[in-house]
Protein backbone atom coordinates (compact mmCIF):
# COMPACT_ATOMS: atom_id res chain seq x y z
CA UNK A 1 0.00 0.00 0.00
CA UNK A 2 1.41 3.23 -0.83
CA UNK A 3 1.16 6.09 1.22
CA UNK A 4 0.14 9.61 0.34
CA UNK A 5 3.11 10.81 -1.32
CA UNK A 6 3.40 7.46 -3.42
CA UNK A 7 6.01 6.18 -1.30
CA UNK A 8 5.27 2.54 -0.14
CA UNK A 9 4.02 2.81 3.59
CA UNK A 10 6.97 0.81 4.90
CA UNK A 11 9.35 3.57 3.66
CA UNK A 12 7.83 6.40 4.55
CA UNK A 13 7.29 5.20 8.02
CA UNK A 14 11.10 4.87 8.03
CA UNK A 15 11.64 7.95 6.91
CA UNK A 16 9.40 9.90 9.12
CA UNK A 17 11.06 7.81 12.06
CA UNK A 18 14.50 8.81 11.10
CA UNK A 19 13.38 12.45 10.71
CA UNK A 20 10.97 12.25 14.18
CA UNK A 21 14.31 10.89 15.82
CA UNK A 22 16.59 13.59 14.29
CA UNK A 23 13.50 16.36 15.03
CA UNK A 24 14.04 14.53 18.93
CA UNK A 25 17.46 15.20 18.75
CA UNK A 26 17.30 18.90 18.26
CA UNK A 27 14.63 19.24 20.41
CA UNK A 28 15.91 17.83 23.53
CA UNK A 29 19.45 19.30 23.17
CA UNK A 30 17.30 22.52 22.86
CA UNK A 31 15.63 21.99 26.16
CA UNK A 32 18.69 21.38 27.81
CA UNK A 33 19.86 24.69 26.70
CA UNK A 34 16.38 26.14 27.69
CA UNK A 35 16.21 24.24 31.27
CA UNK A 36 19.86 26.59 31.85
CA UNK A 37 17.79 29.78 30.68
CA UNK A 38 14.89 29.10 32.75
CA UNK A 39 16.97 28.36 35.52
CA UNK A 40 18.97 31.73 35.47
CA UNK A 41 15.67 33.87 34.60
CA UNK A 42 13.68 32.54 37.32
CA UNK A 43 16.48 32.74 40.06
CA UNK A 44 16.43 28.91 40.82
CA UNK A 45 18.52 26.54 41.94
CA UNK A 46 19.31 23.95 38.97
CA UNK A 47 19.29 20.92 42.01
CA UNK A 48 16.01 22.15 43.10
CA UNK A 49 13.30 18.72 43.27
CA UNK A 50 10.17 19.54 41.96
CA UNK A 51 7.51 17.06 42.94
CA UNK A 52 5.26 15.91 40.24
CA UNK A 53 3.32 18.23 38.47
CA UNK A 54 -0.41 17.99 37.78
CA UNK A 55 -1.20 18.19 34.19
CA UNK A 56 2.36 17.30 33.16
CA UNK A 57 2.62 13.99 31.63
CA UNK A 58 5.25 11.81 33.00
CA UNK A 59 7.89 10.33 30.93
CA UNK A 60 8.63 7.57 32.77
CA UNK A 61 7.08 4.00 32.43
CA UNK A 62 7.46 0.26 33.48
CA UNK A 63 7.61 -2.71 30.34
CA UNK A 64 8.64 0.00 27.93
CA UNK A 65 10.15 -2.70 26.01
CA UNK A 66 7.30 -4.46 25.69
CA UNK A 67 5.17 -1.74 24.55
CA UNK A 68 3.28 -2.42 20.85
CA UNK A 69 3.78 0.89 18.11
CA UNK A 70 0.42 1.96 18.65
CA UNK A 71 0.75 2.42 22.35
CA UNK A 72 4.19 4.38 21.97
CA UNK A 73 3.02 6.52 19.41
CA UNK A 74 -0.47 7.52 21.05
CA UNK A 75 1.66 7.94 24.32
CA UNK A 76 3.92 10.05 22.66
CA UNK A 77 1.42 12.28 20.98
CA UNK A 78 -0.87 12.86 23.93
CA UNK A 79 2.31 14.00 25.64
CA UNK A 80 3.64 16.09 22.75
CA UNK A 81 -0.32 17.66 22.97
CA UNK A 82 -0.09 18.14 26.60
CA UNK A 83 3.15 20.36 26.05
CA UNK A 84 2.08 22.19 23.25
CA UNK A 85 -0.48 23.69 25.95
CA UNK A 86 1.45 23.68 28.48
CA UNK A 87 4.67 25.60 26.81
CA UNK A 88 2.15 27.62 25.69
CA UNK A 89 0.72 28.74 28.95
CA UNK A 90 4.59 29.10 30.34
CA UNK A 91 5.25 31.88 27.14
CA UNK A 92 2.24 33.68 28.43
CA UNK A 93 3.13 33.83 31.98
CA UNK A 94 6.14 34.90 30.97
CA UNK A 95 5.16 37.56 29.13
CA UNK A 96 2.70 38.51 32.11
CA UNK A 97 5.34 38.43 34.64
CA UNK A 98 8.22 40.49 32.96
CA UNK A 99 5.79 42.87 31.27
CA UNK A 100 7.65 42.48 28.17
CA UNK A 101 6.87 40.02 24.80
CA UNK A 102 10.40 39.52 23.88
CA UNK A 103 13.52 38.17 26.12
CA UNK A 104 15.63 35.30 25.44
CA UNK A 105 13.97 33.36 27.64
CA UNK A 106 10.57 34.03 25.77
CA UNK A 107 12.38 33.58 22.19
CA UNK A 108 13.95 30.21 23.65
CA UNK A 109 10.39 28.88 24.81
CA UNK A 110 8.58 29.81 21.50
CA UNK A 111 11.32 28.02 19.90
CA UNK A 112 10.81 24.66 21.64
CA UNK A 113 7.24 25.58 21.68
CA UNK A 114 7.48 25.18 17.54
CA UNK A 115 9.58 22.04 17.50
CA UNK A 116 7.41 20.09 20.28
CA UNK A 117 4.10 21.21 17.91
CA UNK A 118 6.22 19.75 14.91
CA UNK A 119 7.34 17.17 16.79
CA UNK A 120 3.57 16.30 17.60
CA UNK A 121 2.29 16.78 13.88
CA UNK A 122 5.17 14.22 13.05
CA UNK A 123 3.42 11.62 14.91
CA UNK A 124 -0.21 12.66 14.00
CA UNK A 125 1.37 12.00 10.16
CA UNK A 126 2.97 8.25 11.42
CA UNK A 127 -0.57 7.64 13.03
CA UNK A 128 -2.01 8.21 10.16
CA UNK A 129 -0.02 5.72 8.59
CA UNK A 130 -1.25 3.04 10.64
CA UNK A 131 -4.52 3.62 9.52
CA UNK A 132 -5.18 4.50 12.94
CA UNK A 133 -5.53 8.09 12.35
CA UNK A 134 -4.71 10.56 15.25
CA UNK A 135 -7.59 10.86 17.96
CA UNK A 136 -8.97 14.24 18.58
CA UNK A 137 -7.26 16.69 20.38
CA UNK A 138 -9.02 16.98 23.81
CA UNK A 139 -10.77 20.50 24.40
CA UNK A 140 -9.54 20.44 27.98
CA UNK A 141 -6.45 22.62 28.33
CA UNK A 142 -3.67 22.86 30.87
CA UNK A 143 -4.49 23.58 35.03
CA UNK A 144 -5.17 26.76 35.52
CA UNK A 145 -2.24 29.01 38.11
CA UNK A 146 -3.75 31.96 38.92
CA UNK A 147 -4.02 30.53 42.30
CA UNK A 148 -0.31 29.72 42.53
CA UNK A 149 2.32 31.62 43.97
CA UNK A 150 5.06 32.98 41.76
CA UNK A 151 7.36 31.07 42.81
CA UNK A 152 5.13 28.05 42.66
CA UNK A 153 4.87 28.62 39.40
CA UNK A 154 8.60 28.97 38.64
CA UNK A 155 9.09 25.37 40.19
CA UNK A 156 5.81 24.51 37.88
CA UNK A 157 7.97 25.47 34.78
CA UNK A 158 11.02 23.46 35.83
CA UNK A 159 9.02 20.70 36.39
CA UNK A 160 7.52 21.14 33.04
CA UNK A 161 10.90 21.47 30.78
CA UNK A 162 12.58 18.47 32.86
CA UNK A 163 10.11 16.23 32.06
CA UNK A 164 9.74 17.41 28.10
CA UNK A 165 13.38 16.75 28.23
CA UNK A 166 12.99 13.28 29.30
CA UNK A 167 10.07 12.71 26.55
CA UNK A 168 12.73 14.07 23.88
CA UNK A 169 14.84 11.04 24.93
CA UNK A 170 12.37 8.67 25.35
CA UNK A 171 10.79 9.55 22.18
CA UNK A 172 13.99 9.08 20.09
CA UNK A 173 14.17 5.71 21.98
CA UNK A 174 10.55 4.96 21.10
CA UNK A 175 10.75 5.92 17.13
CA UNK A 176 13.97 4.10 17.09
CA UNK A 177 11.59 1.16 18.25
CA UNK A 178 9.22 1.74 15.43
CA UNK A 179 11.88 1.88 12.76
CA UNK A 180 12.98 -1.84 13.35
CA UNK A 181 11.38 -4.37 11.69
CA UNK A 182 9.97 -5.87 14.84
CA UNK A 183 7.48 -8.64 15.57
CA UNK A 184 6.73 -6.72 18.70
CA UNK A 185 5.09 -3.70 16.32
CA UNK A 186 1.37 -3.64 16.91
CA UNK A 187 1.55 -2.75 12.87
CA UNK A 188 0.41 -5.54 10.68
CA UNK A 189 2.90 -7.00 7.90
CA UNK A 190 3.23 -4.71 5.10
CA UNK A 191 2.15 -5.76 2.20
CA UNK A 192 4.25 -5.94 -0.79
CA UNK A 193 5.98 -2.93 -1.54
CA UNK A 194 4.07 -1.51 -5.23
CA UNK A 195 6.69 -1.42 -7.76
CA UNK B 1 36.01 -20.81 76.76
CA UNK B 2 37.48 -19.34 73.61
CA UNK B 3 36.05 -16.24 72.07
CA UNK B 4 37.08 -13.78 69.50
CA UNK B 5 37.80 -9.96 71.18
CA UNK B 6 37.85 -6.83 69.68
CA UNK B 7 39.87 -3.99 70.31
CA UNK B 8 40.90 -0.70 68.12
CA UNK B 9 44.33 0.22 67.76
CA UNK B 10 45.82 2.50 70.44
CA UNK B 11 43.37 1.01 73.19
CA UNK B 12 44.35 -0.32 76.11
CA UNK B 13 42.55 -3.89 76.94
CA UNK B 14 42.46 -5.72 80.03
CA UNK B 15 42.06 -9.43 79.65
CA UNK B 16 40.39 -11.13 82.63
CA UNK B 17 41.66 -15.05 83.26
CA UNK B 18 37.60 -15.99 82.98
CA UNK B 19 36.26 -16.79 86.72
CA UNK B 20 40.15 -17.03 88.08
CA UNK B 21 40.29 -13.85 90.92
CA UNK B 22 42.18 -11.44 90.40
CA UNK B 23 44.95 -12.98 93.06
CA UNK B 24 45.30 -16.49 91.52
CA UNK B 25 48.77 -17.49 90.23
CA UNK B 26 48.35 -17.28 86.05
CA UNK B 27 50.29 -17.08 83.65
CA UNK B 28 49.42 -15.69 80.24
CA UNK B 29 50.60 -16.41 76.58
CA UNK B 30 50.37 -15.04 73.26
CA UNK B 31 50.16 -17.42 70.45
CA UNK B 32 51.77 -20.08 72.70
CA UNK B 33 54.48 -17.79 73.57
CA UNK B 34 54.68 -16.91 77.14
CA UNK B 35 53.86 -13.13 78.08
CA UNK B 36 56.60 -11.60 80.75
CA UNK B 37 54.69 -10.77 84.26
CA UNK B 38 55.52 -7.07 84.03
CA UNK B 39 52.57 -7.25 81.43
CA UNK B 40 50.21 -8.63 85.00
CA UNK B 41 47.91 -7.05 87.30
CA UNK B 42 46.96 -9.96 89.40
CA UNK B 43 46.15 -12.56 87.10
CA UNK B 44 44.91 -10.09 84.50
CA UNK B 45 46.39 -9.20 81.40
CA UNK B 46 47.04 -5.35 80.73
CA UNK B 47 47.78 -4.49 77.44
CA UNK B 48 48.93 -0.96 76.62
CA UNK B 49 48.42 1.04 73.54
CA UNK B 50 47.60 -1.88 71.27
CA UNK B 51 48.90 -2.34 67.95
CA UNK B 52 47.66 -4.71 64.78
CA UNK B 53 50.93 -6.90 65.48
CA UNK B 54 49.40 -8.01 69.04
CA UNK B 55 46.52 -9.76 67.27
CA UNK B 56 46.55 -13.21 68.07
CA UNK B 57 45.65 -15.91 70.51
CA UNK B 58 46.13 -14.73 73.87
CA UNK B 59 45.69 -17.95 76.76
CA UNK B 60 45.58 -17.96 80.41
CA UNK B 61 46.80 -21.28 83.11
CA UNK B 62 46.03 -21.91 86.04
CA UNK B 63 50.17 -21.37 88.01
CA UNK B 64 50.45 -25.12 89.40
CA UNK B 65 48.57 -27.38 87.11
CA UNK B 66 48.81 -25.46 84.20
CA UNK B 67 45.22 -25.94 83.04
CA UNK B 68 43.61 -23.72 80.68
CA UNK B 69 41.41 -21.57 82.42
CA UNK B 70 40.57 -19.00 79.49
CA UNK B 71 40.99 -18.42 76.08
CA UNK B 72 40.44 -15.61 73.55
CA UNK B 73 41.15 -14.33 70.16
CA UNK B 74 42.41 -10.52 69.86
CA UNK B 75 41.56 -8.98 66.60
CA UNK B 76 43.00 -5.29 66.89
CA UNK B 77 41.52 -3.34 63.91
CA UNK B 78 39.58 -0.25 63.23
CA UNK B 79 36.18 0.79 62.71
CA UNK B 80 35.35 1.34 59.44
CA UNK B 81 35.82 5.10 57.33
CA UNK B 82 33.37 6.31 55.58
CA UNK B 83 33.14 3.61 52.29
CA UNK B 84 33.96 4.67 48.46
CA UNK B 85 30.54 3.78 46.44
CA UNK B 86 30.18 4.09 42.67
CA UNK B 87 27.14 3.18 40.30
CA UNK B 88 26.79 2.80 36.81
CA UNK B 89 24.95 1.32 34.36
CA UNK B 90 27.14 0.05 31.87
CA UNK B 91 24.10 -2.24 30.14
CA UNK B 92 21.60 0.18 29.73
CA UNK B 93 18.62 0.31 29.42
CA UNK B 94 18.49 -3.37 31.06
CA UNK B 95 19.95 -2.12 34.99
CA UNK B 96 22.72 -0.48 36.66
CA UNK B 97 25.19 -1.77 39.39
CA UNK B 98 26.82 -0.22 42.35
CA UNK B 99 30.44 -1.09 43.77
CA UNK B 100 31.63 -0.10 46.98
CA UNK B 101 35.45 -0.41 49.16
CA UNK B 102 36.61 1.50 51.58
CA UNK B 103 39.43 3.68 51.62
CA UNK B 104 41.44 2.05 54.64
CA UNK B 105 41.38 -1.35 55.38
CA UNK B 106 39.72 -2.29 58.84
CA UNK B 107 41.70 -5.15 59.81
CA UNK B 108 38.51 -6.94 60.92
CA UNK B 109 35.56 -8.52 59.11
CA UNK B 110 33.25 -5.99 57.77
CA UNK B 111 29.67 -6.07 56.99
CA UNK B 112 27.88 -3.98 53.85
CA UNK B 113 24.03 -3.51 53.68
CA UNK B 114 22.72 -1.64 50.49
CA UNK B 115 19.80 -0.36 50.05
CA UNK B 116 18.09 1.36 46.54
CA UNK B 117 14.87 3.39 46.87
CA UNK B 118 13.00 5.22 43.66
CA UNK B 119 10.61 7.83 44.82
CA UNK B 120 8.49 5.80 47.31
CA UNK B 121 9.88 2.23 46.41
CA UNK B 122 12.70 0.20 48.01
CA UNK B 123 14.29 -2.12 45.49
CA UNK B 124 16.28 -4.88 46.12
CA UNK B 125 20.28 -4.73 44.74
CA UNK B 126 21.11 -8.60 44.14
CA UNK B 127 24.54 -9.17 45.22
CA UNK B 128 26.85 -10.35 42.98
CA UNK B 129 28.95 -14.05 43.51
CA UNK B 130 31.97 -12.23 41.82
CA UNK B 131 33.01 -9.55 42.92
CA UNK B 132 31.53 -9.40 46.43
CA UNK B 133 31.14 -5.70 46.84
CA UNK B 134 28.90 -5.36 44.06
CA UNK B 135 25.33 -5.99 43.68
CA UNK B 136 23.02 -4.95 40.26
CA UNK B 137 19.48 -3.79 40.00
CA UNK B 138 16.66 -4.30 36.90
CA UNK B 139 15.11 -0.95 36.07
CA UNK B 140 11.62 -0.83 36.40
CA UNK B 141 11.23 2.02 35.06
CA UNK B 142 12.80 3.70 32.06
CA UNK B 143 12.74 7.36 31.48
CA UNK B 144 11.87 8.69 35.02
CA UNK B 145 13.02 12.15 36.77
CA UNK B 146 12.92 10.75 40.10
CA UNK B 147 16.38 10.27 40.96
CA UNK B 148 17.90 6.95 43.02
CA UNK B 149 18.85 7.00 46.43
CA UNK B 150 21.67 4.35 47.33
CA UNK B 151 22.58 4.25 50.73
CA UNK B 152 25.37 1.58 51.24
CA UNK B 153 26.21 0.92 55.54
CA UNK B 154 29.55 -0.75 56.55
CA UNK B 155 29.44 -2.27 59.81
CA UNK B 156 31.80 -3.96 62.15
CA UNK B 157 32.70 -5.08 65.86
CA UNK B 158 34.04 -1.43 66.29
CA UNK B 159 31.53 1.22 64.35
CA UNK B 160 29.48 1.84 61.62
CA UNK B 161 30.06 4.07 58.83
CA UNK B 162 27.54 4.97 55.96
CA UNK B 163 27.72 7.00 52.50
CA UNK B 164 24.85 7.93 50.44
CA UNK B 165 24.93 8.35 46.33
CA UNK B 166 21.78 9.68 44.63
CA UNK B 167 21.59 10.47 41.01
CA UNK B 168 19.36 10.40 37.90
CA UNK B 169 18.85 7.37 35.69
CA UNK B 170 20.63 9.14 33.11
CA UNK B 171 23.85 10.27 34.52
CA UNK B 172 25.39 6.73 35.71
CA UNK B 173 24.94 5.74 31.71
CA UNK B 174 28.49 4.71 30.77
CA UNK B 175 29.03 1.82 28.69
CA UNK B 176 32.39 -0.32 28.46
CA UNK B 177 35.13 0.71 25.96
CA UNK B 178 34.61 -0.36 22.61
CA UNK B 179 35.91 -4.08 21.55
CA UNK B 180 38.32 -6.03 19.39
CA UNK B 181 39.70 -2.63 17.57
CA UNK B 182 42.28 -3.34 14.73
CA UNK B 183 43.96 -1.05 13.03
CA UNK B 184 44.94 -1.86 9.21
CA UNK B 185 46.98 -0.08 7.00
CA UNK B 186 45.56 0.49 3.65
CA UNK B 187 47.49 -0.61 0.47
CA UNK B 188 48.92 1.37 -1.53
CA UNK B 189 48.07 4.43 0.56
CA UNK B 190 50.85 5.70 2.82
CA UNK B 191 49.05 7.93 4.83
CA UNK B 192 45.93 6.06 6.03
CA UNK B 193 45.44 3.43 8.44
CA UNK B 194 41.78 1.48 8.75
CA UNK B 195 40.07 1.05 12.15
CA UNK B 196 37.56 -0.74 13.07
CA UNK B 197 35.60 -1.71 16.73
CA UNK B 198 32.93 -3.41 17.50
CA UNK B 199 30.10 -2.02 20.45
CA UNK B 200 30.97 -3.45 23.71
CA UNK B 201 29.73 -6.79 24.37
CA UNK B 202 27.83 -5.80 27.75
CA UNK B 203 25.27 -3.00 25.72
CA UNK B 204 22.25 -4.93 25.22
CA UNK B 205 20.65 -3.17 22.17
CA UNK B 206 22.37 -0.95 20.14
CA UNK B 207 19.81 -0.91 17.42
CA UNK B 208 17.42 0.54 19.97
CA UNK B 209 20.18 2.79 21.76
CA UNK B 210 23.06 3.50 19.43
CA UNK B 211 26.28 4.45 20.88
CA UNK B 212 28.47 6.98 19.44
CA UNK B 213 32.34 6.28 19.09
CA UNK B 214 35.42 9.19 19.67
CA UNK B 215 38.52 7.91 17.78
CA UNK B 216 42.12 8.96 19.41
CA UNK B 217 44.94 8.38 17.87
CA UNK B 218 49.12 9.07 17.33
CA UNK B 219 52.52 8.86 15.97
CA UNK B 220 54.50 6.70 19.04
CA UNK B 221 56.79 9.37 18.91
CA UNK B 222 54.64 12.56 19.28
CA UNK B 223 52.68 13.38 22.37
CA UNK B 224 49.59 15.19 21.01
CA UNK B 225 46.58 13.07 20.17
CA UNK B 226 44.19 13.70 16.93
CA UNK B 227 40.70 13.24 17.85
CA UNK B 228 37.28 12.40 16.18
CA UNK B 229 34.06 11.86 17.24
CA UNK B 230 31.85 9.19 14.97
CA UNK B 231 27.91 9.07 15.23
CA UNK B 232 27.72 6.06 13.64
CA UNK B 233 29.29 3.20 12.20
CA UNK B 234 32.00 1.19 13.71
CA UNK B 235 35.12 2.21 11.75
CA UNK B 236 37.15 5.01 10.15
CA UNK B 237 39.96 5.63 7.82
CA UNK B 238 42.40 7.75 9.38
CA UNK B 239 43.59 9.91 6.35
CA UNK B 240 46.38 12.20 7.89
CA UNK B 241 48.93 9.86 9.02
CA UNK B 242 52.75 10.08 8.87
CA UNK B 243 54.14 7.88 6.46
CA UNK B 244 56.15 4.75 8.03
CA UNK B 245 55.17 6.14 11.34
CA UNK B 246 53.97 3.88 14.07
CA UNK B 247 50.29 4.93 15.43
CA UNK B 248 48.88 4.09 18.77
CA UNK B 249 45.13 4.33 18.65
CA UNK B 250 42.03 3.68 20.95
CA UNK B 251 38.16 4.31 20.76
CA UNK B 252 36.10 5.15 23.41
CA UNK B 253 32.00 5.19 23.38
CA UNK B 254 28.50 7.20 24.84
CA UNK B 255 25.15 6.52 24.28
CA UNK B 256 23.75 8.73 21.95
CA UNK B 257 22.01 10.76 24.07
CA UNK B 258 22.98 10.35 27.58
CA UNK B 259 25.61 9.21 30.25
CA UNK B 260 29.14 9.61 29.61
CA UNK B 261 31.93 8.71 27.32
CA UNK B 262 33.19 5.21 28.16
CA UNK B 263 37.28 4.31 29.30
CA UNK B 264 39.48 3.91 26.81
CA UNK B 265 39.47 0.52 24.86
CA UNK B 266 42.65 -1.50 24.60
CA UNK B 267 45.28 0.57 22.60
CA UNK B 268 46.21 -1.01 18.87
CA UNK B 269 49.27 -0.21 16.85
CA UNK B 270 49.43 0.24 13.32
CA UNK B 271 51.89 1.80 10.76
CA UNK B 272 50.93 3.04 7.26
CA UNK B 273 51.91 0.95 4.76
CA UNK B 274 55.05 1.96 2.97
CA UNK B 275 55.90 0.75 -0.56
CA UNK B 276 58.46 -1.63 -0.80
CA UNK B 277 62.00 -1.05 -2.72
CA UNK B 278 61.83 -2.31 -6.15
CA UNK B 279 64.44 -5.44 -6.70
CA UNK B 280 66.98 -4.59 -9.39
CA UNK B 281 68.47 -7.35 -11.50
CA UNK B 282 72.23 -7.49 -10.79
CA UNK B 283 74.90 -9.52 -13.68
CA UNK B 284 75.50 -11.71 -11.71
CA UNK B 285 72.01 -12.67 -11.24
CA UNK B 286 72.01 -13.21 -15.04
CA UNK B 287 75.03 -15.28 -14.81
CA UNK B 288 73.36 -17.93 -12.60
CA UNK B 289 70.16 -17.75 -14.65
CA UNK B 290 72.15 -19.05 -17.92
CA UNK B 291 74.51 -21.49 -16.81
CA UNK B 292 71.77 -23.25 -14.61
CA UNK B 293 69.62 -23.19 -18.09
CA UNK B 294 72.32 -24.96 -20.02
CA UNK B 295 71.71 -28.66 -19.58
CA UNK B 296 67.91 -28.60 -20.45
CA UNK B 297 66.85 -25.32 -22.19
CA UNK B 298 64.04 -23.67 -20.21
CA UNK B 299 63.25 -19.91 -20.90
CA UNK B 300 63.79 -18.29 -16.97
CA UNK B 301 60.46 -17.11 -15.62
CA UNK B 302 60.67 -12.68 -16.07
CA UNK B 303 58.57 -12.16 -13.26
CA UNK B 304 59.78 -9.12 -12.79
CA UNK B 305 59.43 -7.62 -15.78
CA UNK B 306 56.28 -9.46 -16.80
CA UNK B 307 54.57 -9.27 -13.38
CA UNK B 308 50.93 -9.17 -14.17
CA UNK B 309 49.99 -6.72 -11.81
CA UNK B 310 52.15 -4.44 -13.56
CA UNK B 311 51.08 -5.46 -17.16
CA UNK B 312 48.58 -3.26 -18.81
CA UNK B 313 47.26 -4.03 -22.23
CA UNK B 314 48.64 -6.14 -25.28
CA UNK B 315 52.40 -3.88 -25.62
CA UNK B 316 53.23 -5.21 -22.00
CA UNK B 317 53.04 -8.67 -23.47
CA UNK B 318 55.28 -7.87 -26.15
CA UNK B 319 58.04 -6.48 -23.99
CA UNK B 320 57.42 -10.14 -22.19
CA UNK B 321 58.22 -12.01 -25.33
CA UNK B 322 61.24 -9.58 -26.29
CA UNK B 323 62.38 -10.37 -22.84
CA UNK B 324 62.55 -14.14 -23.07
CA UNK B 325 63.41 -13.97 -26.64
CA UNK B 326 66.68 -12.54 -25.48
CA UNK B 327 67.25 -14.60 -22.24
CA UNK B 328 66.68 -17.46 -24.97
CA UNK B 329 69.57 -16.42 -27.07
CA UNK B 330 71.72 -16.19 -24.17
CA UNK B 331 70.72 -19.26 -23.38
CA UNK B 332 72.09 -20.64 -26.95
CA UNK B 333 75.24 -18.87 -27.07
CA UNK B 334 76.57 -20.85 -23.83
CA UNK B 335 75.05 -24.41 -24.53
Amino acid sequence: MAAADGLPATLRRRDLCSRGIRLAGKMRSDVVDLLDTYVEWQGLDPSASVAAVEGVPVAAVEHWDEQTGTQRLLENLAAYRAFRALLTQMLEEQREQLDEADTALGRALAAVLLQVSAFAYHLEELLRLECRGPPSEEVAGPSPTAHLSLFERKLRGLGVLRELAQWAVRSARDLRQLAKPSPGSSLPPGPAESP
Amino acid sequence: DSHIQYERVGADVTMKCGSMDWDAAVTWTANGTDIDPSHLNGSYLILKNVDLTQSGQYSCYEGSSWRLKYQTYLRVGMPPKEPVLMCRSNNYPKGFYCSWHLPTPTYIPNFFNISVIHGTREMVCEKDAFPKNRCHIRYVQLFSTVKYKVTLTVTNALGKNSTTFTFDEFTIVKPDPPESVVAKPVPNNPRRLEVSWQNPSSWPDPESFPLKFFLRYRPLILDQWQHVELSDGTSHTITDAYAGKEYIIQVAAKDNDIGTWSDWSVAVHATPWTEEPKHLTTEAQITETTSASTSSFMPPPTTKICDKGAVVGSGAVAVCWTAGLVVAAYGVLFI
